[in-house]
């Protein structure tokens, strides 16, 4: 019964893991042929790197921007669009639809919005002057406003998924806990603090692991709008995209990049440990 | 979404309303402002995409049909689907079949490897992408389906997601079910899967949804055009036709955006019905 | 608070972080002893002489290869076939050009029956050399094409068959070939790869914006003193312009724009004789040239005569500027294959204000007052081990590919240069080249270039990488930082790369 779940899992995750960890301590070629041992003290020299520090920083800074205002943003959603008006579905239904982007179609809407020369932004007068930044050098070309723009779009990417659930979590509240309540005096935004956002606790942790993980996972959205640029900063280069971007300086040697791949797993491994740890303890069952 | 529970107590009325209202327009306005100017773009003519990026010029669809031809859209999405029903109906499958033998199963060492299991969760998909593909390469599966799918075919994911329901079978049914002489395979088949289907539904949403958004995977083992997703084969689009037709690109961009926002419509109810009962809420 | 404590943890991570930084380079994660690192600038010359080949360390491998000792080119293997040879041919085309070329392709299909060449795009010179070299054999192609600074990289790659093979088993006449773009791609004493699409870097400028600014169109800057001259003319003329927009991208302003200049002025980029004569063990570039080069473009760009417009992954960054409603460039550098393709965009009509007519094209401005400049583009490789019909076939298609007529029509197309001087007597190009000038400036400053072998620009095993941190210095140096610095931590980390990819192979 488990075979075939073992047998996949163990020739596609298991061992590239065990032969990503043995590469890391080499120097190779693309292919992991030609390889120069370098020892494990490869993995502390690449752990303790420029490139992988200021990748690691960056990689924080995404998921700070992804992750806090892609939770907030969803529940102010789907708290807005709880109530029962005539029509509301129309509303829920643009709300989710961000849920049928996926990373190739949300990044080419957003380069096309944030291009300075050809883009929508910059072509809307008022706006351009108001924040100059927009036209020149461009907010994808900033290495300020750089990381916040990708973040941005991967938040509204990911804004229907958030919403979806959020607004599935709601449904599970008994109305008649908010009518106590209100009758008891308290104004809507007590309720929120006191009744809704406890017993969405289950559903926020699932969304805020899953956002988690797809900010620390981003390629698709830095390929496409930043390539990890704007050099010489390289502002939007997260750790994934150090290695397997596409103008990145590693990827013609694949130990390196089994080094600085099995470091993100460590560093994913005390992320989790850290939100079940910190956070899966103030979660409230109903 | 569930009317039943509503009470005057939800329904704004009055200057209430309109206020609701009015908040929900603006935000709706920003959410799809993109998506609209993306629309817009793609339906200028001549490629004036520079002139008046808000207002549109003109209703062509010609441009459409174009980037369905000359970007091989039809057979990138079909691929897409393939590979998405594939992996989907395949995860299912190994998940209920893994996750019956760690709740029901008995037998020596099974809580080791549920965990050994879940540790597989932890592993991200970049430290495994270089040996996968030389795995992929040297089995020949470059440039086929089973390249694009077999290493997604089982996730430890779905086996957790479904275990939890089926931690909830009493013992008692079954064991009246292996009296009554019903093997295992029977059992799972007639009682416990359809226990968990609203749960299978959700993962089965989940498995699809992140199928069709792969990125990275079928642009590493894809070397003929054919083979593309649509996902790669936006990108090769736009690398080949960004420049001179960036109107192109962004009808190509709609075709993709548009089928799922069609099976969303179709299938939402399902989805959140899934979401709400499944594993999510604990 | 979960939030607060979320936030507290991450500022204490960013504390370690700090703390824990070593200051090296990834590149370095594992070495035991730091590669000699260059405190003294190496001794260079002044532009225009050269200097004498500086030898440090040779690897321990011969620097000629005999052809024997490689794949042989079985050119006889059509003959017998009685199946049409299917090969595929991974290019890295776009826009217009690869709009020429699937025309060329099906025209060659159409024009016999014993081959049958499927193109696949692979995205981009750099994906295409991913996928290369992450493929197995058997995976690879049939022909693939692959940018010029990957000769060294695809001679120690052992899976290609030489064109030399190929050249010398069928008898084939070069001499209708440019020798130079030849040279380009010859290495250990042996060619390696066919030059397929030539382009150089050019000056694209808008010739009415020129006229207004005073300045004339048919006489475009060619020294880089010229070059400030017309951008304070334009920036003092009308309208809110700038004079020049430069970019950072690796394989323009950054990387392949400073290998241009450095070969123009005489100078080794690396060492061995630009990796010619024994491969390269480090390079030159953070000499006195390369200060200079880069201390006046930036002074350029701080008073504001020029702009920056950052790393150009797309390629069309730079070009876009001058399209730019606000503030547009009037000059920007960027390669002759993005003639055609510019020429169209303007004829559709993407660019209010400005019609192809006004697209003026010069040649690239730099060092010395001369104009001249080196092979770039791409070239093509035959792969080995895929089967002598297969192997006949491709050698049949490049012939095709580099034919007067083939290389007319691609030429005239796209704005590459023609590889073959026997196309300048056909048409289409002979017409082009007659009747719109702007075509034939990159031939004509190709041709004004230097020929010899040593002076066709460095050949260096992880050039893509090398260029890739160069490219970061320029686009630091670009925003205001001290050239001679820049310069010398890219160098440094290059030379790591080198090392690293010698140790290797």
């Amino acid at each position: 019964m488990i075979t075939p779940s073992a047998v996949i899992l163990g020739i596609f995750v298991v061992y590239p893991l065990a032969r990503a960890v043995l590469l890391g301590t080499k120097r190779c070629d693309a292919r992991g042929r030609n390889c120069v041992s370098n020892g494990w003290d490869q993995y502390v020299d690449a752990a303790r790197s420029n490139e992988f520090v200021d990748a690691l920083w960056v990689t924080v800074k995404f998921a700070l921007l992804t992750v806090p205002p892609g939770l907030v943003l969803g529940v102010a959603l789907a708290v807005l669009a709880d109530k029962y008006l005539r029509g509301i579905a129309v509303f829920r239904f643009i709300f989710t639809s961000t849920i049928a982007t996926s990373v190739a179609v949300a990044s080419l809407m957003w380069l096309f919005l944030l291009q300075p020369d050809i883009g929508v932004l910059s072509n809307i007068g008022w706006l351009a002057d108001l924040f100059p930044v927009i036209k020149s050098p461009g907010l994808l070309r900033d290495p300020g406003t750089a990381l916040t723009s990708v973040a941005a779009s991967s938040v509204w990417s990911s804004l229907g998924f958030t919403f979806l659930l959020v607004t599935a979590g709601l449904q599970g509240i008994p109305r008649d806990l908010h009518e106590a309540a209100a009758m008891d005096g308290a104004g809507g935004i007590r309720r929120f603090w006191s009744i809704t956002l406890p017993l969405l606790g289950p559903t926020l942790l699932f969304v805020l692991i899953v956002l988690t993980t797809r900010a620390f996972q981003a390629y698709g959205e830095i390929d496409l709008l930043t390539r990890g640029g704007p050099r010489p900063q390289y502002s939007t280069t997260t750790i994934t995209y150090l290695t397997y971007g596409t103008d990145s300086i590693i990827t013609n040697d694949a130990g390196l990049q089994s080094t600085v791949a099995v470091l993100l797993f460590f560093v994913l491994l005390g992320l989790s440990v850290l939100q079940l740890w910190g956070i899966g303890r103030r979660v409230h069952y109903a | 979404m569930s009317d039943d529970r509503v009470t005057t107590f939800d329904t704004p009325t009055g200057w209430r309303a309109v206020g609701r209202y009015g908040l929900l327009v603006v935000v709706s306005v920003i959410v799809l402002f993109p998506v609209y100017t993306t629309v817009i773009a793609a339906l200028k003519p001549g490629n004036k995409v520079l002139v008046n990026p808000l207002v549109p010029d003109a209703f062509t669809l010609d441009v459409f049909r174009d980037a369905w031809n000359e970007g091989s859209l039809g057979r990138y999405m079909l691929n897409s689907i393939v590979v998405a029903v594939i992996v989907t109906v395949a995860q299912v499958v190994t998940s209920v079949m893994s996750a019956y033998a760690f709740a029901i199963l008995e037998f020596p060492g099974r809580d080791v490897l549920f965990l050994a299991f879940l540790a597989t969760l932890l592993v991200p998909v970049e430290a495994t992408l270089v040996v996968n593909r030389q795995t992929i390469d040297s089995l020949g599966w470059l440039n086929s389906y089973q390249g694009l799918t077999v290493p997604f075919l089982a996730t430890a994911f779905g086996t957790f997601l479904i275990r939890q329901v089926f931690l909830t079978l009493p013992r008692d049914l079954r064991d009246a079910a292996a009296i009554d002489g019903v093997g295992h395979l029977g059992f799972l088949r007639h009682v416990a899967v359809p226990l968990v289907r609203p749960t299978i539904g959700a993962m089965a949403s989940l498995a699809f949804l992140s199928t069709w958004n792969q990125y990275l995977w079928p642009n590493l083992i894809t070397t003929e055009n054919d083979m593309n997703t649509l996902q790669s084969g936006l990108r090769v689009l736009s690398q080949s036709s960004g420049v001179d037709r960036p109107n192109l690109v962004m009808a190509g961009v709609i075709i993709a955006f548009l089928p799922i926002v069609v099976v969303l419509l179709v299938f939402q109810r399902q989805l959140v019905r899934g979401l709400t009962s499944g594993g999510v809420k604990g | 608070m979960s939030a607060r404590r979320r936030v507290a943890v991450a500022l204490g991570a960013c504390a370690l972080l700090a703390a824990c930084r070593s200051g090296d380079s990834l590149l370095q994660a594992g070495n035991d002893a730091p590669p000699a690192s260059s405190t003294a600038p190496p001794p260079t010359a002044a532009p225009g002489e050269t200097l004498a080949p500086t030898t440090t360390a040779p690897r321990a491998t011969t620097t000629t290869t005999p052809l024997a000792s490689l794949p042989p080119c079985p050119v006889d293997a059509l003959d017998d076939v009685t199946q049409p040879v299917q090969i595929t041919f991974w290019h890295a085309m776009s826009a217009t050009n690869e709009t020429a070329l699937a025309q060329l392709t099906d025209e060659y299909n159409a024009s016999q029956s014993k081959v049958r060449v499927r193109l696949e795009n692979q995205g981009g010179y750099k994906q295409t050399l991913d996928k290369y070299v992450q493929s197995s054999q058997a995976n690879r192609p049939h022909v693939v094409m692959l940018p010029e600074y990957t000769v060294q990289q695809m001679a120690d790659s052992d899976s290609v068959i030489p064109i030399g093979a190929c050249l010398e088993a069928s008898g084939y006449d070069t001499s209708p070939l440019l020798e130079r773009a030849l040279r380009t791609y010859q290495t250990e004493g042996v060619q390696w790869s066919m030059p397929f699409n030539v382009s150089v870097p050019v000056l694209f400028f808008n010739a009415s914006a020129f006229e207004e600014a005073g300045l004339d169109p048919a006489d475009p800057p060619v020294s880089l003193e010229e070059l400030r001259a017309a951008a304070q003319a334009i920036v003092d003329g009308p309208g809110n312009r700038v004079g020049i927009a430069f970019d950072s991208g690796v394989d323009s302003g950054g990387g392949w724009f400073i290998e241009q200049w450095f070969a123009r002025a005489g100078v080794p980029y690396a060492d061995n004789d630009n990796g010619r004569s024994a491969p390269a063990t480090r390079v030159l570039y953070d000499g006195e040239l390369g200060v200079e080069l880069l201390s006046e473009v930036q002074s350029l760009i701080l008073d504001g005569l020029a702009v920056t417009v950052g790393d150009n992954p797309g390629g069309q960054d730079a070009l876009l500027k001058l399209a730019d409603p606000q503030q547009p460039a009037v000059m920007t550098i960027a390669t002759s294959a993005a003639i055609g393709t510019v020429k169209s965009v303007l004829d559709g009509g993407l660019i209010p204000g400005i019609t192809s007519e006004q697209l003026g094209i010069g040649p690239m401005p730099g060092p010395g007052d001369v104009a001249s400049a080196i092979v770039g583009g791409a070239s093509l490789y035959i792969v080995a081990d895929k089967g002598d019909a297969q192997a006949a076939a491709a050698w049949d298609f490049i012939q095709f590919l580099i034919s007067a007529q083939s290389q007319s029509t691609w030429a005239a197309a796209t704005g590459y240069i023609p590889i073959s001087e026997d196309a300048l007597e056909l048409d289409p190009i002979r017409t082009t080249y007659a009747t719109d000038p702007r075509f034939k400036v990159a031939y004509d400053q190709l041709l004004a270039g230097p020929s010899e072998a040593t002076r066709l620009g460095p050949v260096i095993g992880p050039m893509l990488e090398v260029r890739t941190v160069t490219a970061g210095a320029v686009a630091a140096i670009f925003n205001g930082a001290d050239v001679a610095t820049a310069l010398r931590d890219a160098a440094a980390q290059a030379n790591a790369l080198i090392a690293a990819y010698n140790a290797r192979n």
